[in-house]
Order: structure tokens, then sequence, then C-alpha cells
């Protein structure tokens, strides 16, 4: 059936048997402001949009699952195209469709299983959408699998509240897998704790010394990462690694082999070096779905505190105290080491001047000298420096006072 | 081509992998070739082709189990199609569910094989060899069965200790239950967060003499710097015996005035391996022990006498009882985690663990060589191995037929004092279950009065039904018949999930009910 004219299905008697036993009656602990019957039927089937973003693991199941429920006009992001190593798992796809873009052939692919629901892609980043876009939903599912991305769209989210208008406050249902494990939570942007409050609670991802993969390697990993961060750009100059190319991960294997051959360490095989290099999280269709549906079978709930010094949603500036001997090198390197900003490479600078700036290079080269300048020759107490990094999806602003 | 690659492709074997491999990568980091192997080699029957049952089918045929079978007598009905991702819309309606469901799954993987058996389970069960056939399967999953031939069912597969696990799974709306029926269920690789033990307490000869040969004062400071945690603690820990009658650290005082004498020992105040060493100091004072749960198998009545039709289980157990006997421990560990070291430093400490760890695999096949008569192959090298390395968490799970805890007033009345919300929500279910067998009969309309009775006569006398019971069978009233989209799906990841553990024999599955609350968002084991 083409989607053409499955959308001229209508819906079928006893279409939504099962769905409609809980949506015409309520049950014992229902919401008091659920009103079950027709208007709740007619809101989920007709006006309700919802906007998936990722349609990866997680963002198949969320769609098979939005169309069975019965919502009919659903949005889909996804910037990705589709790998073999996604096919045991996202099961709206085929092997026919690798290489295509995910958010196409997902959406087709539920228009022409579930009559009737329109399922709108959009291949390309989230990033690509404006305010007005966002607005449009009433619902925002996320199936990502970046800590990027879901930075970003809570804060566009948070951003976009305006307490004029309560329909500009959209829910966001925020999912992720790793291997038999996962975890999904709601989030209303500025009345719950946001994705930004709970930053800290993130596992620091595994970095090993620069020191440990040049001079003493004593891991596989070590040696592959030895060959992925020090010998490609060695070898290759600019050109850019591609962690997808089995040429690029086969030249990665036998370089790394090589030094685990001179240094006789063991265990460095074609998949652990895909997986280093790559950041490979095991994942399989059952946690997928568990998530999707919410959560496993040993599962807790917690709630999580909304930080008042949340750079996101507190909204006011986050206080900081350094040492009046602070250089602006240091503080930077303060910033890098907090597991609850996690930025990578921040610029800084106040309302009326630049103190450091990593890019463009003239401005870089133009503010370097500062680094060695100790930020209280910079900044008065209590004045406010203003962060910015490419990881962050928004400008944090620091209260500066002087230990005494 | 640069001179690394110039000398090493000669001793490059491994080439880039096949589409198989690449297909299945993501969960071959979790269950390697050999849980693969398992799950291809697998059989599985789902007795009905309803939207629960699919969503279960569609996890398993993804990662590639062997064949499935699904058994439903009943056309596609439109609720069905309304509801059920496998299948067609209305162009299904009319259609075996069975049959439709088969060839939507089987779209999403060529390596499966499945089968639509249009039979009702009475029949099967009524056929002369229906139980052989039954007994064929690697695992039986039964989703919605009504309460006689699901009875029926689960008495036939308990009858031999051979015949296929059983799994039950009852959905009413927002609240489901599943449970896995077995006699036993036995784990070797049950991928245990905590690591072997480094045994610093007790440090083999090799690593002591090691320990000891070094001349720490005179030693170069960058080697010093780099000497690995283990060699420090195995050497203070040595000293420490000497003056203090052979013991290790007591008591709280002794604790920090060992951790002194490690920190003493360096050279710079920036020594990290020493700081490693302080860190970790407890491994020098905690006693390596046997787990209970591993000494408790020793005890163990089909450990101790042997029998003819026996699984290697028991007679690897039976080895490793033997090994501790002799030796005090488990077999060493041959994985040395990361430490601050240099790599010649590191490597030479591995190769003592190795060479070590070799030894006591010989030492322990000679106590198989003799739990088994002499000959070892049957159980083979891999499954040594394996055991060797997860000695300690190792798993054995003793199961109860389908419906014994309905049975167990004991286990019952306990239940209303321990786990009462989990208890709510089976009541509700095995009410329903119960009512529904009987209404066929009488007539009788679905009631919240009519399950409570029905529920209030499964526990005994005098015993209150849990405060929980009366919102879960209001939600049961509301939603009997219902399998939603989200709670199959639910239901699909879970039951797949404790199935490929039962497969693979790796991870370690429930033991009892697995219990989902979707109104409140919970799951509980009961």
């Amino acid at each position: 059936m083409s989607s053409e004219s499955s959308t001229l299905v209508h819906d079928w008697p006893g279409r939504y048997h099962h769905i409609d036993q809980v949506l015409n009656t309520p049950g014992p602990r229902t919401d008091p402001g659920f009103l079950a019957g027709d208007g709740v039927k007619d809101f989920l089937r007709n006006k309700a949009k919802i906007l998936v973003i990722g349609a990866g693991g997680l963002g198949c199941e969320i769609l098979a699952n939005l169309a069975l429920t019965g919502f009919k006009d659903i949005h889909v992001i996804d910037m990705d195209t589709i790998d073999i190593s996604n096919l045991n798992r996202q099961f709206l796809f085929r092997q026919k469709d690798v290489g295509k873009p995910k958010a196409t052939v997902a959406a087709q692919f539920i228009m022409n299983r579930v009559p009737g629901v329109k399922v709108t892609p959009y291949f390309g980043k989230i990033q690509d959408k404006d305010d007005d876009y966002y607005l449009q939903f009433d619902l925002v599912i996320c199936g990502l699998d970046s800590v990027e991305a879901r930075r970003w769209m809570n804060a566009t989210l948070v951003n976009l509240v305006d307490p004029e208008k309560p329909d500009s406050l959209k829910p966001m249902i925020d999912g992720g897998t790793e291997g038999f494990k996962g975890q999904a939570r709601v989030i209303l942007p500025t009345i719950t704790s946001c994705y930004e409050c709970s930053l800290d609670m993130l596992n620091k991802p595994t970095a090993f010394p620069i020191c440990t993969i040049a001079n003493t390697p004593r891991l596989p990993e070590h040696c592959i990462e030895w060959a992925s961060v020090l010998e490609w750009p060695r070898v290759h100059g600019d050109k850019k690694m591609d962690t997808d190319d089995p040429d690029h991960i086969g030249w990665l294997y036998k370089v790394a082999a090589a030094r685990a051959a001179e240094f006789k360490i063991e265990g460095v095989t074609w998949s652990l070096t895909q997986g280093v290099v790559k950041n490979i999280i095991p994942a399989i269709a059952s946690t997928n779905a568990i998530i999707a549906g919410t959560d496993g079978v040993y599962s807790y709930t917690f709630e999580h505190e909304k930080r008042d010094d949340c750079p996101v949603c507190g909204g006011e500036a986050v206080d900081m105290t350094i040492n009046s001997d602070t250089t602006v090198e240091q503080l930077i390197e303060i910033l890098i080491e907090k597991q609850d900003i996690q930025i990578k490479k921040p610029s800084l600078s106040t309302s009326t001047k630049q103190i450091y700036l990593q890019a463009p290079p003239q401005l870089e080269q133009a503010t370097r000298p500062n680094l060695e300048k100790k930020v209280s020759e910079l900044v008065p107490p209590g004045g406010e420096i203003t962060v910015t990094a490419s990881t962050l999806p928004f400008s944090l602003s620091l209260r500066i006072s002087y230990e005494a | 081509m640069s001179t690394v690659e110039a000398t090493t492709t000669a001793l490059v074997t491994e080439s880039a992998p096949d589409n198989k491999t690449r297909r299945y990568d993501r969960q071959l980091r979790l269950w390697a070739a050999s849980g693969q192997s398992a799950l291809e080699n697998a059989r599985i029957l789902v007795v009905s082709g309803g939207a629960t049952a699919t969503s279960i089918l569609k996890n398993l045929v993804l990662p590639g189990v062997g064949h499935f079978t699904i058994l439903d007598p009943l056309p596609v009905t439109p609720e069905d199609a309304g509801n059920n991702f496998f299948l067609d819309g209305l162009n299904s309606v009319g259609k075996s569910r069975a049959e439709e469901g088969v060839r939507l799954l089987l779209e999403m993987n060529d390596g499966v094989d499945g089968k639509a058996d249009t039979r009702s389970l009475e029949e099967v069960l009524d056929t002369p060899g229906g139980k052989e056939w039954l007994g064929e399967f690697t695992l039986v999953i039964a989703v919605n069965l009504e309460k006689g031939p699901l009875e029926r069912l689960a008495a036939v597969l308990w009858e031999e200790e051979s015949f296929p696990p059983l799994v039950v799974v009852r959905p009413a709306g927002f609240l489901a239950e599943f449970y896995i029926q077995y006699h036993e269920h036995t784990v070797i690789e049950s991928h245990p967060e905590t690591a072997q033990s480094l045994q610093i307490d007790r440090p083999f000869p090799a690593l002591l003499d090691y320990a000891m040969s070094l001349d720490f004062e005179n030693m170069d400071v960058t080697d010093h710097g780099h000497v690995p945690y283990v060699v420090i603690l195995v050497r203070v820990l040595e000293e420490w015996k000497k003056t203090h009658d052979g013991l290790p650290p007591q008591n709280a005082a002794e604790k920090v005035q060992f951790k002194k004498n490690i920190l003493a020992m360096r050279k710079k105040p920036d020594e990290e391996n020493f700081e490693e060493a302080e860190a970790q100091a407890y491994r020098a004072w905690t006693k390596t022990v046997v787990p209970s749960e591993t000494r408790a198998l020793f005890d163990d009545a089909k450990v101790i006498s042997p029998s003819s039709v026996e699984a290697p289980f028991y007679k690897l157990v039976r080895a490793l009882k033997k090994f501790v006997e002799g030796s005090g421990a488990l077999p060493l560990t041959s994985t040395l985690p990361d430490m601050k070291a240099s790599t010649s430093a590191y490597i030479d400490l591995q190769k003592l663990y190795k060479t070590r760890a070799e030894e006591e695999k010989e030492v322990f096949r000679g106590c198989l060589s003799e739990a088994c008569g002499g000959d070892i192959k049957a159980i083979g090298e891999d499954m040594i191995d394996a055991f060797v390395k997860n000695s300690h968490a190792l798993k054995l799970l003793r199961g109860k037929r389908w419906a014994a805890l309905d049975e167990d007033h004991e286990a019952l009345v306990l239940a209303t004092q321990t786990s009462s919300k989990q208890l709510a929500v089976h009541l509700a279910l095995s009410a329903l279950s119960n009512f529904l067998a009987k209404s066929k009969t009488s007539g009788q309309t679905l009631s919240a009065e009519a399950l409570t009775a029905e529920a209030q006569k499964l526990l005994p006398d005098g015993t209150e039904l849990p405060e929980e019971f009366e919102d879960c069978v209001g939600e049961v009233v509301r939603s009997p018949t219902a399998e939603l989209p989200n709670t199959a799906a639910l239901l699909g990841g879970l039951v797949a999930q404790e199935a490929i553990k039962m497969i693979t024999r790796q991870y370690v599955p429930i033991n009892g009910y697995c219990i989902v609350d979707l109104v409140e968002t919970w799951t509980g084991i009961l």
C-alpha cells in the first residue's frame, strides 16, 4: 500500500479496541485531569503533533508505538544514514536501505505499515531548525545517542518557554540505552529539573592520559589510541579519519597491532579497534523496546533535583569563587575539569571586552597574551564572565568572586 | 607505506569482518560468538500470534534466533490489525494470524527460519506425539493463554527436566506479569560486575619472590615511579608481617600505619603508583575467600552425589570443590586490571599472573579429570576456560512449577507482608484468569466485586488482600483484554531479554514472576 492511498484509509471499526479500553474510562490511579472519552481520543488521533528526535534504535521503537497508539501527525529528525550494524535492532530498516537516510526510510515504513499515519521526516540536524519549528509540537521525544545533542535540545526547549504563553512549554521525554541497561525521564522545561541540572551524574568518558599512550602502553586500548590519536595525524596529515571506513579501521588495526607486538601486549583485534575508535556502545533490540515502553526488569524511579544554579533553567549566573592569583589559563582548566559543565574549549569574555577566544585564529592570537594574566586584573569582584564553547548549547554566565 | 605498516603486514592475520559479523557487531560485544551460536541454534515456540507475542519475537528475530514457530489457529480480526505491528492493516484481516505474523517478522532477518502452525494448543496436546513435538523446542513462550490450556501446557513441560523452559506472559492494559518455569538453570558466564581477586593477601611464590627481589632504595627514579601497585602492596605486606607475628593489619590504627608505610617509600611526592597502592591498600588485608554462593554449591546434593546423566556444570563444580580443598582459594585470575606502571613492569607482572593461572588451571584439570573418571574431552577447553575465569560468579537457579505460588499459602501470606504491591498485581491477574475460565459457563459479568472474590479465594482464610489490590483490580476491570502497544513493546523487550539469557546461558535470568505496572512505571520481582 503506498502512503498516498494509506492516508485515505479511515479508521475501521474495532481498530482502537485495545487502546480505547484505557481511553474510554479512567482507572483508579489516572490523573484527575485526564478527561476520558471522545475528547482525549480526538486530541490523540486528530490534533496532537509529536516530534521524535532520532530514528535509531530507540527512535524506531518510539515511532512504531506512537503510530499504533493512534497518533496521526508525527515528525522525525535524524541526520544519520543507515549502516549495516543498525540492522540488529533498528527494525524499520532492511539490508537494501543501507546508505539511505534513517528519517526518510523510517517515516515511509511506518506510513506503509500503519494506515492513515502521517510521518514527516527531516534528514538533517536538530540545530537546523528554529524556535518556530519546535513551537508547533505538543511533545518532543528524544532517542538520541549524544550528550551534546541532548544538551542542545534541552536548552532550546527551556528557552522556548514564555511564561505568558502556556503552549510554549513543550514536555520532553528523553531515553537512552547501553547494552542491557537504559533509562527514560520526563522533563517539563522550567518546571522539573532539566537535562543540564543532572549533567554531573553522567559517567566521565574513558580517556587515557596521553603520556600513557605515548610512552607506557599496557593495554591493547592504549595501542589503538596511539594509532588513532598520534599516528593517524602524523602519517595522514590533515586527512580526516572516517571511523565508518573499513580501510581506515584496517589501517588503525594494523598499526595498533604492530605497536602491541613491539611491547608484547596481547589483545588488539579488529573488533576492539573499531570499538575503541568509534566509542561503540553495545546495543540490542530488547533494551530499546523496554526503554521505549519505559523501564527494565530491575527498574527504579527517582526524582532528579532541580538545581537553582543550573546554567540552563536556573536563570541566574553561576557563582564562582577563585583565588585572586588565578590566571585566565588556570580558570579555563578549572572549567574544563568541572563535571557539571562539561566543556572542551571555552572562550571567555565580559560585556565590555574579550578575555580569550578559541577562534578565529586572528582573535585567538590577539587574546592569547591574556592567558597568563590574572583574572582579577581583568574582572572586578562580582563581575560576570560569559563562557561560550562549541559543545555548549548556551552561553554560561559566571559571577566571579575572589578568595579573601 | 610507512615503516610501521611495512613491518606489520606480515604479522596481522585478521581481515575486515564479514557482513554477518558487522550486522551483529553491537550484540556480539554483549554475548560474544558463543552466545550468538547458542542463539542461532535455538528453536522457539510462541503460543499465540497477538501483539505481545510478535513484539517478543521481533526482539528474538532481529538478533538472529535460529528458528521460531507461531502456534495460533485464529484469523486476524480488525482489532488485531489495529494494535499489532506485524500485521498489514486491513489487508491482513481474515488471514491466519500465525502466517501473517511469521511473514512480516521474517522480513527483518533472512538468517532466521520461521514457521506458522495453525493448530490450536489443545489439538497439539491431544495429538499422539504432541508432547515430543513440544519437547524439541529450546524454549516455549505462552502469551495470554486461557487457564485450562495453560495449566495443561505447563504440566506437560514440567514432566521431564529435559523439556524446554516455559515463559508465561499475561498482560492486561497497563498491568502485566511474566514467569519462567524451569527446573534448574546453571550459568557459568554470569558477567559479574566484580572482578576476580588478585589474591594480594596470599601472593603466589613467584610474585612474592619478585616483590622481595626489588631494590626500591637504589632503584632508578623513573623505574621507582613505575612499579605496579600490586608489587608494592605485596612487598609492604610481607615486611609488615615480619614485625606483626605474620599477620596483616588488624585494626583501624594499623591500617593507617600500613598506608603510611606505603607513602614513606616514595622518592618523590608525586609518584602516582604509590598513591594508587595507598588507595588499593585494602586489598592487602582483605582475605581472599570463596564467595558464600559458590561455597553453597559445594554442598549441593547434586554435587555431592554424582549421577550418570548430570550436566557438565556439576562435574566442574565438583572439581572446583576439590581444587579449593587443596589450595584454599579459587583458581587465580589471569586478568590484570590497568595500573600505573611502565610497559615492561606491567607486562612482567602480567606474565607472572598468566603463568601462575595456567599452572593452577592444570591443577584444576587434574581435579576435573578425577571428577570425570579420566575423560575431560567431553567438557571441552572453552568451557573449562570460561568456568575457571568465572569461578567466583557461578550461578545455580532452581525454579518452581508454574502457579506453584498460588498453591503455597505460606509464601502468599509472606508476600502480603514483603511484596504487597507486586502481589496485588499478581492476584488481580490470577483472579482475572480464574474468572474468565468460569464465566464461560456461568455467564457472570466482569466486575471489581467478582474479581475481588476470586482473589480472596487464592489467599488462605483470614488473610487480607494487600491494600494495593483495589487499584489493581480497577485497572484490570477497565482493560481486561487490552494489549496496549506500549505494554506489548515493554513486555516484548523484557521477555526477549530473559529468553536470550536462558538460551545463551549468559547473564542471570529472573527466578520467579516479573511484575509490571505501567501506571506507576515500575517493575518488580515476586
